[in-house]
């Protein structure tokens, strides 16, 4: 029979050792408190485990370690490391594979968790909890660290005050009132902190407040001293939960409404775009300045932000801000906010990174408008998912069934190097491995908990084993799910599924059609029914159109109905481009497709589909025995509220146009309520702009509107030829602003075809040039072209130009 | 026996909430939340609590004030009250002792044990 095994733990409060002693009492277990203490226990004799906090005081405990290894007696012994922070991967490696660590537990430490990793290296089987009094306290702690979530943010609001302070007294002007304040902040902060277990804050907090106390003048000294306080209390209480001993229960009004960020210190502005916001299914958090912005950011982040730029001494902070958003990862969509006169340079806002752009005064509704159609954008954007296990051919097996499914895979077999990972591919749903040597996906999940900014991503467990004591460790690290391995396929699609729906991410397997990667018909319909109602309140048209390729069943009859795949698949991907982010594209079955274009009317839609329809006979399939064919479709478009209220009756109105296309003869586009044969008029535009850079041309858009032009905007150069071209074309404009860099056809060919068509009989040309180049100057000019600006512009200049090539224009 | 009910007065939301919790979830006592000494004042007289657990700090009227309220109404005076500060000299605390309450507990505290520092000052059973 052997003896108890020896155990050491050193570094952990003695109420966790008494703890340990009783929840392992087959085990002989020491406590040191101090290095030193620990060094000579080491090698006084050998121990059976030892279990080594990073906070030990004294040499830092990598050091204390590294002695170890080089006594007899302790050379070998298996040690469970205890780190604070979080170790990167060069720290976590030098652990591992240096001093031959066992094990790594992250701080906050989870008893229980430390109990289970000794009592496996031990061989041995802890006894069970006795106290019966634990449910009580486990329950309080739970709800104390609800509160704190509840609160936090008032309590980080005092540490701003102390900030301030330490600020303006390093600048020299702490004034009375100001120290009075950050005084009183920083009694507070001593006195409630600790309660929610940051004993280290309330110390802090106290030096604070012996600092600021009374009226002694202050050097700058302690100027010093007190901003390095302030800085080490923020960074104390940013720390993960200290008390945090079960995850808090889910809050039972979890908001998952998008969170704006609003930048503006005109408070009247900020309450009315709250209103307006919070009634179209937007959280708000509103700050005055970029400095208290920043802050926010760095809380919790925020999936918008308006931003209120200002000319003068504010402008460049808030220029750097907006970078620093767009250079986030991931990004920020900003949409930026200014007065008229005072803040012109909008190219400038559009090259940091901004999103969109709006001039003061605006109303509410067209601020959140436009806030809605960029998350939609960024929204739309693929779905990631970080899938950590330390068994590669797990990982190729996960990443062989979602990707393709719409799903973008990254994989890590490296438990060590997750931080990194995670902030480097900043999932939206994240799996992790139970079991994983040195450090278990339940650590991983722990600690994602606990920082603010991970707390509400979704984690997935992988576990081969379904006991109820693991599901409990799963679900008690605060997992939202398991499955259990081996996996089967539908099985943990569905779940990631379940998981994806519950954030609302717009964009989900249950959403997309498989074939195409469109939306489906579900979907569509959601996002249809949610522009219905924009529609009405804001009193904006809304059209539907039905797509059916024509003669479709010919082709899967002669080609196969691979090649028919193809052609639907391709389809999909020309309409994807043809439509914006914003409007709906979807497959509602075999080869029709519905589209939802919110804010246009059928005349715009007639006049898109028109384009679409010619870009699409100009596609080439192959087909069986290398034979060649192109196909057509026929359209069907209606309009809300002319053609039907609700999408049942749009759909019909539409379905009925479809049908009068087909008998038509096909290959052509027909709007409801508009008689068979009968043209569609030509629209009239002051300026058509060709740029296929959409932040650009959303600042040109908005400068133009604004000012009362008619206009409309084009992306492509073939589809403004389409579009300007023929008898009857679909466009007249008085003004094409022409990007020389376009898809399609580039600006010079566009240039040579108008002047081919003699289209420039009756509309002036400016060119946008990518730099000033005097060789493409005089090459646009002899080609035509009226006039030439290079990028980068300035918009006013834009603006002259174009009122100059408006004036005396020639006779249409 | 009926719980014991004690009158908490704190202006501070995340403190008055957190010791709420602890006192009925470890005390298991009913309690009575105000969050300023004139509300504190009125509802002692109204729903005369077993005890009071009065917060130091407080603006308008801080804790040692409306003591001496309390003190001064007879239907209130005979109930126990205990203070609630975050100053830590000995000087303060003295001066508080000597205003003639229960007792006299330290911020931050620990919402495991409060419940149990209160009953041993006016020997509760908890």
């Amino acid at each position: 029979m052997t003896a108890a095994p020896d155990v050491l733990v050193a570094g952990l409060p003695e109420s966790t050792v008494d703890w340990l002693g009783r929840r392992l009492p087959g085990a002989k277990i020491a406590a040191a408190h101090e290095s030193p203490a620990a060094a000579d226990a080491l090698a006084g004799s050998s121990w059976s485990l030892l279990v080594l906090d990073a906070g030990l005081p004294g040499l830092p405990a990598m050091d204390l370690l590294r002695h170890a290894r080089t006594l007899p007696t302790a050379e070998s012994v298996p040690v469970i490391y205890c780190a604070r922070g979080r170790p990167d991967a060069r720290e976590s490696q030098a652990l591992v594979s240096r001093l031959a660590v066992d094990h790594i537990l992250l701080h906050p430490i989870d008893p229980e968790e430390l109990l289970r990793c000794m009592a496996a290296m031990l061989g041995m089987t802890p006894e069970k909890e006795p106290a019966p009094a634990a449910d009580s306290r486990t329950q309080l702690s739970a709800a104390v660290t609800g509160l704190w979530e509840r609160f936090r943010g008032t309590v980080l609001g005092r540490v701003d005050a102390v900030e301030d302070a330490a600020i303006a007294l390093l600048e020299g002007r702490l004034d009375e009132e100001l120290r009075r304040h950050a005084t009183r902040e920083a009694h507070k902060l001593a006195g409630s902190v600790g309660t929610f277990g940051f004993a280290e804050g309330s110390r802090i907090a106290r030096e604070i407040e012996g600092m600021l106390e009374g009226s002694a003048p202050l050097g700058q000294g302690e100027a010093l001293r007190l901003s390095e306080l302030a800085v080490a209390l923020r960074a104390e209480l940013e720390r993960p939960h200290a008390q945090r001993e079960v995850p808090a229960p889910a809050a039972a009004e979890e908001d998952d409404r998008p969170l704006l960020l609003v930048v503006d210190d005109d408070a009247e502005l900020v309450e009315r775009l709250s209103m307006e916001a919070s009634g179209r299914d937007l959280r708000v958090e509103s700050v005055a300045g970029i400095r208290e912005a920043r802050r926010a950011v760095a809380r919790r982040r925020p999936d918008v932000v308006l931003l209120s730029l200002s000319s003068g001494e504010g402008a460049d902070d808030g220029l750097a801000f907006l970078e620093q958003l767009a250079d986030g990862s991931p990004p920020v969509p900003a949409v930026v906010l200014t007065e008229q006169t005072t803040f012109t340079d909008r190219v400038e806002v559009a090259r940091r990174g901004g999103r969109g752009f709006l001039q003061k005064p605006v109303p509410p509704a067209r601020v959140v408008d436009t806030l809605q159609q960029v998350l939609q954008r960024s929204a739309a954007g693929e779905t990631k998912i970080l899938a950590v296990d330390d068994d590669p051919q797990i990982l190729a097996a996960i990443r062989a069934l979602l990707e393709g499914r719409g799903l973008r895979v990254s994989t890590l077999d490296d438990p060590l190097q997750f931080w990194e990972t995670l902030e480097r591919t900043a999932p939206d749903l994240l799996m992790l491995d139970v079991d994983m040597p040195h450090l278990s996906g339940i650590e991983l999940c722990r600690v994602v908990r606990n920082d603010p900014r991970w707390s509400g991503l979704p984690i997935l467990f992988l576990t081969a084993r379904v006991d109820a004591q693991t599901v409990e460790r799963v679900f008690s690290a605060g997992a939202d799910d398991y499955v259990s391995k081996p996996f089967v396929g539908p099985e943990l699609v569905t779940r990631i599924n379940n998981r994806l729906d519950r954030i609302h991410l717009h964009r989900t397997l249950a959403e997309t059609d498989p074939l195409t990667g469109v939306a489906n018909r579900r979907r569509s319909e959601e996002v249809i029914s949610h522009f219905l109602r924009l529609a009405s309140r804001q009193q904006k048209p809304l059209s539907v159109a039905v797509i059916d390729l024509d003669l479709f069943k010919q082709v899967n009859d002669r080609h196969g109905h691979a090649v028919g795949d193809e052609v639907l698949q391709r389809m999909a991907k020309l309409l994807l481009r043809a439509f914006r982010a914003e409007d709906v594209v979807a497959r509602w079955g075999g080869e029709e497709f519905v589209i939802g274009m919110f804010g246009m009317d059928k005349g715009d839609g007639v006049q898109r589909l028109t384009q679409v329809l010619a870009r699409t006979a100009e596609e080439e399939f192959e087909g069986a025995e290398g034979a060649r064919f192109a196909v057509t479709f026929s359209a069907g478009i209606a309009e809300f509220p002319a053609d039907g209220a609700d999408l049942a009756s749009l759909y019909r109105a539409a379905d009925a146009a479809l049908y009068q296309a087909k008998a038509g003869g096909r290959n052509r586009v027909c709007a409801a309520g508009w008689g068979e044969g009968e043209d569609h008029a030509t629209e009239s535009v002051d300026v058509l702009l060709v740029e296929d850079d959409s932040a650009l041309a959303g600042l040109l858009m908005h400068a133009l509107d604004t000012r009362g032009y008619r206009t409309h905007w084009l992306q492509d150069g073939q589809a403004a030829v389409d579009a300007l071209l023929g008898a009857s074309p679909a466009l007249r404009a008085r003004v094409v602003l022409l990007d020389v860099d376009l898809p399609g056809m580039d600006g010079m060919g566009v240039l040579r075809t108008l002047d081919r068509e003699q289209v420039l009989q009756r509309t002036r040309v400016v060119m946008l040039t990518a730099r000033s180049n005097e060789t493409e100057t005089l090459k646009t000019l002899e080609t035509g072209a009226f006039d030439h600006v290079a990028k980068p512009f300035s918009i006013p200049v834009l603006l002259q130009r174009i009122r100059r090539a408006l004036e005396g224009e020639p006779s249409a | 026996m009926a719980a014991k009910r004690i009158l908490l007065v704190d202006d501070e939301d995340d403190i008055r909430e957190v010791a709420q919790l602890s006192l009925e979830m470890v005390g298991g006592w009913e309690v009575i939340a105000a969050n300023s000494g004139q509300e504190a004042i009125r509802r002692a007289a109204a729903e005369r609590p077993d005890a009071i657990l009065l917060d130091v700090m407080m603006p308008d009227m801080d804790g040692p004030t409306t003591f001496r309220n309390l003190q001064a109404d007879p239907a209130t005076q005979g109930i126990p009250v205990l203070l609630l500060t975050a100053k830590v000299r000995t000087a303060d605390r003295e001066r508080f002792s000597e205003l003639g309450v229960a007792g006299v507990l330290s911020k931050p505290f620990d919402p495991l044990t409060l419940a149990r520092e209160i009953a041993d000052v006016l020997g509760w059973d908890v």
